[in-house]
């Protein structure tokens, strides 16, 4: 269970670095088609880099971040079930963002900041769980983790 | 130890109940009535009586008069397959008779229409819709409403009688937000005596650019000096679409196959054509030489309307003054009278985060209700209906209702002054609300749905429906019918 945790957390920080390579790809793709004629409008709904940034987003990490809450109840890692709830809340919050951005354009600046703070959690989460994984269970006190 | 694990097995009760409970709420049923779907909505009017459906009438007997000879007589044969897009290339899609767009169907006014549609290789199934023409209810085709999708190697005959001129256009209402995309559409242009001569500009993007009568960038159309001509403009694409002409005045002689009354002429202004909408342009071409060009929606595609060589003045973007049709032309009996309603609907369109189909997302929602959950609006025969149109979901929708056309009275409260305006197509921005009124004078099961048509696919789709009308079809299940 450590090591699956380990595995979804790490899994998560990689697909925000992902995201950051669809959206990159999707708007640079945008311009160049801009240039072959393309007209964004009303009419526009994308490319295949808005494609795969929104499936990611709202399917993929997701998922991950509820079974990484899920499998936090078992794994008994110290700070475990605290670091996939922050996870799982700082992933809810990006797709709260993601929507508010609609109307409100500059909220996207949040959406892209957050993007950071899952990232760093879910790296974090999973570090944790490496550094616990070489402790034998006997020896571990509460609140055990990565030492500075 | 034990203890713990039972505590972990609780936690993921918790976390997941909630979750399986509103993914298993929001999946939509197969094999789904569009007569049992959503909740009836009587709009205040009478309740229908349950005997009464058993004196009703099946759908499938609405058809076209089967007995008289056909004056159009129209075949068209759908295949997957690449073709030409002049000035740009070859795409892959899906094309009627060997081209998208399909043949231009052209009746004159009270003719009787026979279309008959083969599909050859169109593995989904298709249908053929006469959008704003208001056809009897078996002949609207709409996969799992009013047939059944015809699939490959199949064949559906579709009559109806064409009782009003104008512009209007054909395509597929079977996975329709894919297939009308990728090429199964075409124009249907029914002429009177007062029509005059005329052209098209129907507009329609495929992978990613814009085109209109199938080519790209600037196209031309032979008009001698001095000669009025109607342009019949076709917006067959997703979003609204800004027209405007550079090089002669116009005037905007017909909404969605409506004339307009005692059109005034236009200069420095731009007109909308909304997703499903047509609006025809009356202009002459001017008698020095030079031609017109039309607008459409920027970018490098316009139609150039004049002499062989003539050459077309050109701004890039379209004027930020619009015609509004809420005050243009002048009024007119509208032949019932709104005041007296029978029924009142509200169409309230919004926007939440959620589930719709096991999807997270940010869908649409009808008063509140999301698909297939959504208000079924309840009318009889005869009836004069009004509906509000209230758009609060952050994007603007063009709402399209089958077999009828419906009177704009007001938008945002201030009243219709200008010609009756009267459409199929309705372009709702976010914020707006209208108030339509219309005659239920075409008994059926009738689709009112957002012309783009994504959107359709994700939900933002409900039905008129006439008390004691009865359909045997069905939407996805065995039939495969998926209508958006």
């Amino acid at each position: 269970m450590k090591a699956t945790y380990r595995v979804l957390a790490m899994l998560i920080a990689a697909g925000v670095v992902l995201q950051a390579m669809f959206i990159a790809f999707a708007w640079f793709t945008a311009i160049k088609d801009m240039d072959d004629g393309l007209v964004i409008d009303k009419n526009y709904d994308g490319n295949i880099g808005h494609t795969l940034h929104g499936q990611v987003g709202m399917m993929v990490i997701p998922i991950l971040a509820l079974l990484l809450l899920i499998v936090s109840f078992f794994a008994h890692l110290a700070g475990g079930v605290k670091w996939a709830a922050i996870v799982f809340g700082l992933v809810v919050l990006q797709i709260v963002l993601a929507f508010l951005s609609f109307a409100a354009p500059a909220v996207g600046a949040l959406h892209g900041l957050n993007a950071f703070a899952v990232l760093g959690t879910a790296a974090y989460a999973g570090r944790r769980a490496a550094v616990q994984m070489k402790v034998p269970e006997a020896t571990m006190v509460p609140g055990a983790g990565v030492t500075p | 130890m034990q203890r713990r694990k039972l505590i972990a097995i609780a936690a993921t009760v918790v976390v997941l109940a909630p979750i399986a409970w509103f993914w298993q709420r929001s999946l939509v049923p197969d094999n789904l009535s569009p007569m049992a779907m959503g909740y009836a909505d009587y709009g205040g009017g009478p309740q229908m009586a349950a005997e009464h459906a058993e004196h009703g009438r099946e759908l499938t007997t609405l058809t076209g008069p089967a007995e008289r000879r056909p004056d159009v007589v129209v075949r068209l044969v759908a295949r997957k397959e690449r073709f030409e897009i002049a000035g740009r290339g070859s795409v892959e899609g899906y094309t009627l008779n060997h081209s998208s767009p399909g043949p231009e169907v052209r009746a004159r006014q009270g003719d009787l229409v026979e279309v008959t549609l083969v599909n050859e290789s169109v593995k989904d199934g298709m249908t053929l819709h006469w959008h704003g023409v208001d056809v009897p209810a078996a002949e609207d085709g709409v996969a799992g409403v009013t047939q059944d999708a015809v699939m490959p190697g199949k064949s559906f005959v579709y009559r109806f009688v064409v009782r009003d001129a104008g512009t209007y256009w054909y395509h597929s209402h079977q996975q329709s937000h894919e297939q009308v995309r990728d090429g199964l559409w075409g124009p249907l242009v029914v002429t009177s005596a007062k029509s005059g001569r005329d052209l098209l500009a129907a507009v329609h993007t495929y992978d990613k650019i814009r085109t209109v009568n199938g080519g790209y960038g600037e196209r031309r159309t032979e008009v001698a000096p001095g000669t009025a001509v109607r342009v019949r403009l076709i917006n067959t694409d997703n979003g609204p679409m800004t027209s405007w002409v550079d090089g002669a005045p116009y005037q905007v002689v017909a909404v969605d196959g409506t004339e307009v009354n005692q059109p005034s002429l236009v200069t420095g202004k731009s007109v909308l054509a909304t997703a499903g909408g047509r609006v025809d342009l009356l202009l002459t071409v001017p008698s020095d030489g030079t031609a017109v060009r039309i607008g459409l929606g920027g970018g490098p595609t316009t139609l150039v309307v004049g002499p062989r060589g003539g050459v077309a003045p050109s701004s890039p973007s379209a004027p930020a003054d619009r015609v509004d049709l809420l005050s243009y032309g002048k009024p007119a009996p509208i032949g019932f009278d709104p005041e007296h309603a029978d029924r009142r609907f509200e169409y309230r369109i919004g926007r939440r985060l959620g589930l719709y189909n096991g999807k997270p997302g940010l869908w649409w929602t009808i008063n509140g209700h999301q698909y297939p959950d959504v208000p079924m609006f309840v009318v009889a025969q005869g009836d004069v209906v009004r509906m509000t149109v209230r758009n609060t979901s952050g994007q603007v929708h063009p709402m399209h209702l089958h077999g009828h056309h419906v009177v704009v009275l007001s938008r945002n409260g201030v009243a219709a002054t200008g010609s009756p305006w009267r459409v199929d197509s309705l372009n709702v921005e976010d914020g707006e609300s209208y108030e339509i009124a219309f005659l239920a004078d075409n008994p059926g099961i009738w689709m009112d749905h957002c012309h783009n048509l994504p959107h359709a696919a994700q939900g933002l789709v409900t039905h008129l429906m006439y008390e004691g009308i009865t359909t045997p079809y069905r939407i996805n299940g065995h039939t495969k019918n998926n209508p958006e």
